[in-house]
């Protein structure tokens, strides 16, 4: 069939062209991430510190996030602030933006995992001397870990999908490197069925290590609650 | 500050009834494609359950598949691929289609746990009081699994109104396409962006508020039981 031919004759290219570009989606995924993850930490433990005023700017900050598509998000990013002098390339932009964007998911996640941990487990280490900081760093967080881990790993693959958005700023990503393919070639089935089994494979992988991880910690957490019922 | 103001002053009178009639078809867009994404995603949810093991497959594979890959590239294939097997779409219904495919997999995940959150006790009851399967599951598993179904159906909801963005990229006509269109001819793409996220906020908003009180309640309620 004409298709497969067309598809066969063309994929080295197509993969000379995407797998570099797969490469820039991970790359900008990670930096996302982590960005996420600083954000959502700090907005949850600044909810923590029970400020009336602190409070309400957070809890603002996470409802527009959340009530705003992250494409909006990107466009005041990448084309808006140009306009008061503030210019990021594409990558930058797309970073910043998932990375602001995912920071008001997570908030919300790391908040009721800190919530869930008993309030006798601060009094306790408050008690033998622990600063707050000190407790919420070495009792409370690594309490409320197994809490977290798993909508975080579904974020982040949610993250991965969402990369395919900056295409629309111009971050050389797969979506975007696809829709250049298909201009220069016009082969546009063969290239997006190609695109969408390559985002299928990263997310399979990804969530294959999401599971493995989780059931680490399922582990972990289970010999934990035993000698928690010990003391 | 007041430069935006000014801006404001001098062209909100133009954009907003623009922006407005757009977000007219966001919200048909959303609609649209949520009816789709319930209906095929309900089926994909029976199919997952019921004792046919090549249905168990297809929805499992299905549901695998269209949660791995982004909605926009299955916006792409539908708007894009399909056309060179002379399956032309007008990007608005290629929109409701590629959004609808693409939720179905996650309705069926929503409704399937619900299904499965009624206890097994309900359907040998009602089979043995002579309901057929088909019926037990319409009058007394679907009415109880509703309940528990609510909360994350509004939730998908509102998350798909914000994707509904995403269909400008194939030029669907909606909120975020006119906004790109006024931002390009008018040369102020931060107050144009500013006054369409405003518009997506003033949409989500009362429905995230309402979920919420409705979450809290069923968790009440629950915790009576």
């Amino acid at each position: 069939m004409l298709f497969w031919d067309r598809l066969i004759e063309n994929l080295p290219y197509f993969l000379e062209v995407l797998i570099p570009a797969a490469g820039m989606t991970v790359r900008i995924a990670a930096g996302a991430f982590v960005l996420a993850i600083v954000v959502g930490l700090i907005l949850a433990l600044l909810q923590t510190m029970k400020i009336s005023l602190v409070n309400l700017i957070v809890r603002t900050y996470i409802e527009i996030v959340r009530g705003t598509p992250v494409l909006a998000q990107l466009f005041i990013l990448y084309f808006g602030l140009t306009q008061v002098g503030i210019r990021f390339t594409p990558i930058q932009a797309a970073i910043i933006g998932l990375g602001f964007n995912g920071g008001a998911y997570l908030a919300e996640v790391f908040r009721s995992g800190i919530e869930s941990i008993h309030r006798g487990q601060m009094e306790s280490a408050l008690t033998v001397g622990m600063t707050p900081i000190a407790a919420m760093r070495w009792v409370i967080l690594p309490q409320a870990m197994t809490v977290v881990v798993p909508p975080t790993t579904n974020y982040s693959i949610a993250l991965l999908k969402d990369t395919a958005v900056v295409s629309a700023v111009a971050a050389p990503e797969i979506m975007f490197k696809a829709r250049n393919l298909v201009t220069e070639t016009y082969l546009s089935a063969q290239i997006y069925l190609l695109v969408a089994l390559m985002y299928l494979c990263m997310s399979l992988v990804l969530s294959w290590i999401s599971r493995r991880l989780e059931r680490r910690l399922a582990v972990s957490s289970a010999t934990g609650d035993r000698s928690a019922t010990f003391a | 500050m007041s430069d935006l103001l000014a801006v404001y002053q001098e062209h909100f009178a133009e954009w907003f009834p623009q922006l407005i009639e757009a977000a007219g078809n966001t919200l048909r867009m959303t609609v649209l494609a949520f009816i789709l994404a319930v209906i095929l995603g309900l089926l994909l949810a029976l199919a997952k359950l019921s004792p046919i093991a090549p249905l168990r497959w297809f929805a499992s594979g299905y549901i695998e598949v269209l949660r791995g890959i982004p909605v926009l590239a299955v916006l792409f294939l539908i708007y894009f691929g399909l056309a060179d097997f002379g399956i032309i779409f007008d990007a608005f219904p290629a929109a409701v289609i590629g959004l609808g495919l693409s939720g179905a997999a996650y309705m069926a995940e929503i409704f399937r746990a619900g299904i499965e959150s009624i206890h097994r006790g309900q359907m040998e009851a009602a089979l043995t009081v002579g309901l057929t399967p088909m019926a037990a599951m319409r009058w007394v598993i679907l009415p109880q699994a509703l309940r528990v179904v609510l909360p994350p159906l509004a939730n998908f909801g509102i998350a798909l109104l914000k994707d509904t963005s995403v269909a400008s990229i194939i030029s669907a006509p909606e909120l975020m396409l006119r906004a790109r269109d006024l931002a390009s001819s008018s040369f102020l793409p931060l107050e144009v962006f500013l006054l369409a996220a405003a518009i997506y906020l003033v949409m989500s908003l009362p429905v995230a508020f309402l979920t919420r009180r409705l979450e809290a309640r069923f968790s009440r309620g629950q915790a009576h039981v």
